[in-house]
């Protein structure tokens, strides 16, 4: 079983890396988008008089940026594209679920965007000299784990969620910037008006993303830190549950209709 | 003589109308919403955040800016699809073995991304301008919109090198996303030119509508023609240079994909 389970794991993610996630368009929204707005941020703080700009946000936070928008333009189209390819019967027809196939193919999208982070701190750390002196490294790996749980989840929700309309794509030009909108990928919650932070509660990417950022300006472990990670996975998995509802839906659909080519 | 001025022209705005109806990848006025406002739209309010947490507090520079950087969604993004999305639908090699003339037809793509890019700016100026209460008594309204007749024009010139682009590489939407995204830094969108880095300032002065948003931007502060007239006169010159360059590349783009049938197999 087990066995089974990783080669299936290891194949799925294989082949979403080559066919899906291995090009151009996705190494500008990993790299290049996430590096234009970082520099829209930097000369903005030039301009306002700021010595240097602040990294976290300015810098690490393009690399969550990137993270998203890589998820999102994968993800988001995944059933879409196995529509349109002629593979989506070959999926729900086999024995494995198309669940566990989202799974892994989310999983892979999240790893892959893990680079255009590792970008971003690297930048920070060559270029400008970021150091980690006075940061909460454990509390950073902890945030990051609960970061990329929020996206996994988030990705196999939107996967599933814009399965039923071929105007799906149409779409995704309204969740790409609203959530580094709202989620403040690269300034503090706090600059948002009060309405719209009520608004970005929602997202456990947010609650994430506070922690990450508490974690890097403080070395301690605090009761405020537990509790935004508490929030992300509480949020993270109502999306999952809410993701495995869509995804029965999906799946009856499918089988009872038999109108797979035209959800 | 008339006749084939009659011709040429009817062809115009048939490629016009066709080109924009079929290969803007709209088919819903919400998809067309969605695509034309949505990223537009949210990244302005992101930069207008993000200025905010640099210590900026007033957002009306970067909200004009993005407003007129609004016609590069048509004049770049659009035109650079239908030049591109002809090969991708598998029209290009009819377009390109019928006898009709090549400028009509290649430029034609232009016109109601012209009219949709310059009403979108039109309408969308006056509601900032009034939420901003920016002061417009002393504008020269004529003037405001000369300036915005030639952004939308001038624009179309990068759309014509990215859509001819489009045709050589099936990574063209990329490029075209990448140049359309380095503008909000170029072209003076969300700061002055003069902020940026001194290596960086010249490549402005290269790329269309540098010139003709400093210029709006002098206007809305109730400048006249005569401290303009030379940024609009270097702002033509540069979107003719612009569009001249990108109607060239598609013919010899045309002329390579004849000599070596290659146009289907890039």
């Amino acid at each position: 079983m087990s066995a089974s389970f990783f080669r299936l794991g290891w194949r799925q993610m294989d082949v979403q890396l080559r066919t899906r996630v291995l090009n151009l368009w996705t190494m500008a929204l990993f790299f290049i988008q996430p590096a234009i707005f970082s520099i829209v941020g930097m000369i903005l703080s030039h301009a306002a008089g700021n010595t240097s700009p602040d990294l976290v946000y300015t810098v690490i936070g393009g690399g969550i940026m990137g993270m998203w928008s890589g998820l999102v333009f994968t993800s988001t189209y995944d059933i879409r594209t196995d529509r349109r390819e002629g593979t989506l019967e070959l999926i729900v027809g086999s024995p494995t679920s198309l669940r566990r196939v989202e799974g892994f193919r989310t999983l892979l999208n999240i790893l892959a965007g893990l680079s255009s982070m590792a970008f971003a701190v690297l930048a920070a750390v060559l270029i400008f000299g970021y150091d980690f002196s006075g940061v909460n490294v454990t509390g950073i790996v902890i945030s990051m784990l609960f970061i990329l749980f929020a996206l996994w989840c988030m990705g196999l929700f939107l996967a599933n969620l814009l399965a039923w309309s071929r105007l799906s794509g149409t779409f995704v030009d309204l969740l790409e910037m609203p959530m580094a909108l709202l989620c403040g990928f690269m300034y503090p919650i706090s600059i948002l008006p009060p309405w719209l932070q009520k608004v970005s509660a929602v997202f456990p990417i947010r609650w994430g993303l506070e922690g990450l950022r508490e974690s890097m300006l403080s070395a301690t472990f605090t009761p405020h830190l537990f509790s935004r990670w508490l929030l992300a996975l509480g949020i993270s998995l109502a999306f999952l549950l809410l993701a495995r509802w869509l995804d029965g839906k999906v799946h009856d659909h499918i089988r009872i209709t038999g109108e797979l080519h035209s959800i | 003589m008339m006749q084939k001025a009659a011709h040429i022209f009817r062809l115009y705005f048939y490629q016009a109308w066709y080109s924009y109806r079929s290969l803007f990848a709209w088919s819903t006025p919400f998809s067309y919403f969605t695509s034309k406002f949505g990223f537009p739209f949210f990244s302005m309010l992101m930069f207008v955040f993000m200025a905010k947490f640099a210590g900026l507090n007033d957002p009306a520079y970067i909200i004009i800016g993005n407003i007129l950087l609004m016609p590069a969604t048509n004049g770049i993004y659009g035109i650079s699809m239908t030049v591109g999305n002809e090969r991708q639908f598998g029209a290009m090699s009819y377009l390109l073995g019928s006898p009709a003339p090549r400028a009509p037809l290649f430029l034609g793509r232009a016109f109601f991304h012209i009219l949709d890019g310059l009403v979108s700016v039109i309408i969308a100026l006056p509601i900032a301008l009034l939420i901003f209460k920016v002061n417009i008594s002393q504008v020269h309204v004529f003037l405001l919109l000369c300036c915005l007749v030639i952004l939308t024009i001038t624009t179309t010139g990068l759309g014509f090198i990215m859509g001819s682009i489009s045709l050589l590489s099936r990574d063209g939407w990329m490029f075209t996303n990448v140049i359309g995204q380095l503008l909000f830094i170029l072209i003076g969108v969300n700061f002055a030119v003069s902020q940026l880095p001194r290596f960086l300032q010249p490549v402005s002065n290269f790329l269309p509508m540098t010139r003709v948003i400093l210029a709006t931007r002098q206007v809305l502060e109730g400048v006249g023609w005569s401290q303009i007239s030379e940024l609009l006169v270097g702002e033509i010159l540069v979107g003719l240079v612009y569009i001249l360059f990108g109607y060239t590349l598609f013919r010899i783009i045309e002329r390579a994909s004849m000599s070596t049938g290659s146009l289907d197999s890039i």
